[in-house]
């Protein structure tokens, strides 16, 4: 079922890759890796996370087309039985505390501003998984994660290579898998990058050169009476 | 017929304008004043800039579910995420402006007669900016926000007396459901009376600044010039900090909405709280924070009095480079305080130990040894 859903996801999400996958302070989402990322995202991690903050219309910021939004909305079925609708936030699987040993799995919209080193930390936690050193004893449901404060995390490691099959064509190794859905969640935690980088070297230009301008113009008017 | 001139429009309904264009073009000023000298008024630009972008927030944001919708305004209202931006690095620009016109006002003893009622009305200033910027930050919701919100109001529920009277007035009562309404509409009214106190202490500095006897200049032309190349350079370390650092100076951990049954591990402030916080934290107890807190300030609104050199004294070697040193130690006390290593806390005090040690000894040693 999941193999199919993720075919159908995949079929959809076959667009126009619209690549910047430049990075730093003038940097923009990569919006392949963060479509690739929703994807992994919508196959793996949305059976436990929810993504309180992200409407399913705001996809079209990734580079979809609003027919392909529509129909990968159409595609999930909300609590309710519905449909969902562009109008709609992510759909919260609802799971509880009790499913693993306590642990709330976290609302997903912002983890990668919220946790220090944010893109290399969630990034890390994702492919952190190993065997538990000798003299570490595992508390029950936990996992040995190298990046995790602490070691010892209640999520399973849940990639695995080729869990989705990629448009693009590109190979869907775990590792790959992880950083392209810390590519997404880097876009949820910040939708107005691009938007944000791009007034903003307009305005630092523009302000250079008032700045240029006014210390002309005070230079000139000073130069009478100094 | 008449010969009279007939007055212009502006001069019959709005004569406050021909009042400051007279006020322009009076040659009262001195020559070629440093540009450090414009940091109070940057300081008012930026106040009036939080006020107008203030407003735009205050009509999408709802107390009752704050950091949801500060969400929505970053996310869901249109070019919502750059007003608040706006705001939030605007703290940050008038918070610079207001440590850096601080400092200053040590270094060249701004704070000595006959600039002692300038210096009082600054301090005040300065000291409802710090409330209105505590008030702010707690009026994001997030998780550090809101557990300084709860300790404060908790504390003020223990205070007895009229300290206690007016804590349980001003929080109203353990932090819930009515308390951030509460403080929105404090954060609104301290802007209010930021702009009524910058009217008076530029209303005190107009009233004892001497007018130069030869070669005195007007503000137009030569100060307009001036005052616009500071702003424009104000304005561009602020794009530069709104468009490519918008966090600046903010706790990340702000970022996760609050969880009434997760405590942080250490509360955490914006880098124009840090120091204040650590003053807060330097002795034991909730009278210990008030007394860090207040005299932390106290000794600033002090600082006339302090300073045992007479009129016309010009600061010595030895008192500009305890001024410097201050400096570091008020940067270093900010780090300390918002550092989770364990190294902190000892430095905190340190730091803060110097702090108080410097307004309360050594200023009025160094001052009366210098003036003699």
């Amino acid at each position: 079922m999941r193999l199919i859903f993720a075919a159908a996801l995949a079929a959809v999400l076959a667009g126009p890759a619209l690549a910047d996958p430049s990075q730093g302070v003038f940097g923009s989402t990569d919006k392949a890796a963060a479509q690739r990322g929703l994807l992994v995202y919508q196959t793996v991690c949305a059976a436990c996370h929810a993504l309180g903050a992200v409407h399913y219309r705001d996809l079209e910021a990734l580079g979809l087309s609003p027919d392909q939004v529509a129909g990968f909305a159409a595609g999930i079925k909300m609590q309710d039985g519905q449909p969902a609708t562009l109008d709609d936030v992510f759909r919260d699987p609802g799971m509880g505390a009790a499913a693993f040993g306590g642990a709330v799995p976290p609302d997903l919209s912002g983890i990668v501003a919220q946790r220090a080193g944010g893109v290399a930390y969630v990034d890390g936690v994702l492919t952190g998984y190993a065997a538990a050193p000798a003299g570490v004893t595992l508390l029950p449901a936990h996992y040995y994660n190298t990046m995790y404060p602490g070691g010892q995390i209640a999520m399973p490691n849940v990639l695995r290579d080729h869990a989705v099959t990629y448009a693009d064509g590109t190979p869907a190794t775990a590792a790959q898998e992880a950083a392209d859905v810390t590519a997404f969640l880097d876009w949820t935690a910040d939708p107005n990058l691009d938007a944000r980088h791009e007034i903003g070297v307009r305005a630092v230009m523009f302000l250079v050169f008032m700045s240029g301008v006014a210390i002309a113009a005070k230079r000139r008017v000073w130069r009478e009476v100094v | 017929m008449s010969t009279e001139v007939k007055p212009s429009w502006t001069a019959s309904w709005l004569p406050f304008i021909s009042n400051w264009q007279t006020g322009l073009a009076a040659p009262v000023l001195v020559k070629e004043a440093p540009y450090l000298a414009i940091l109070p008024w940057l300081v008012s630009v930026g106040v009036i800039f939080l006020t107008l972008s203030g407003l735009v927030l205050a009509v999408y944001y709802s107390p009752a579910h704050a950091f949801e919708s500060i969400q929505f305004i970053d996310r869901n209202v249109h070019n919502g995420w750059l007003v608040q931006s706006f705001h939030e690095t605007g703290a940050s620009m008038v918070f610079g402006a207001a440590y850096l016109a601080l400092l200053r006002g040590l270094w060249v003893r701004g704070y000595k007669a006959p600039f002692a009622a300038v210096w009082i009305w600054r301090m005040a200033i300065f000291g409802l900016l710090l409330i209105a910027g505590w008030i702010g930050f707690t009026l994001s919701g997030g998780a550090m926000a809101d557990w300084s919100l709860t300790r404060a109001a908790q504390a003020a529920l223990l205070l007895t007396g009229a300290p206690g009277a007016f804590g349980t007035w001003f929080f109203g009562g353990p932090n819930g459901a009515g308390t951030l309404p509460r403080m929105l509409v404090f954060h609104l009214i301290l802007g209010v009376l930021v702009l009524g106190g910058v009217a008076a202490a530029n209303s005190a500095r107009k009233a004892v600044t001497p007018v130069p006897p030869r070669g005195a200049v007007a503000f137009h032309p030569y100060y307009t010039t001036q005052y616009f190349v500071a702003l424009s350079v104000f304005a561009l370390i602020f794009a530069v900090l709104v468009f490519f650092a918008p966090r600046f100076g903010q706790p990340f951990l702000n970022l996760v909405p609050a969880d009434p049954l997760v405590v942080p591990a250490k509360l955490l402030f914006p880098w124009y709280l840090a120091p204040l916080s650590g003053l807060g934290s330097l002795l034991p107890g909730i009278y210990g924070g008030i007394i860090g807190v207040v005299g932390g300030l106290g000794v600033l609104f002090a600082l006339p009095w302090l300073d045992r050199s007479g009129p016309n004294y010009r600061p010595g070697a030895l008192y500009k480079f305890l001024t410097l040193v201050l400096a570091l130690d008020v940067l270093g006390l900010g780090w300390a305080a918002s550092t989770s290593s364990g190294l902190g806390s000892v430095l905190v005090m340190v730091f803060g130990f110097w702090y108080f040690l410097h307004f309360l000894v050594l200023t009025p040693l160094v001052t009366a040894m210098e003036a003699e």
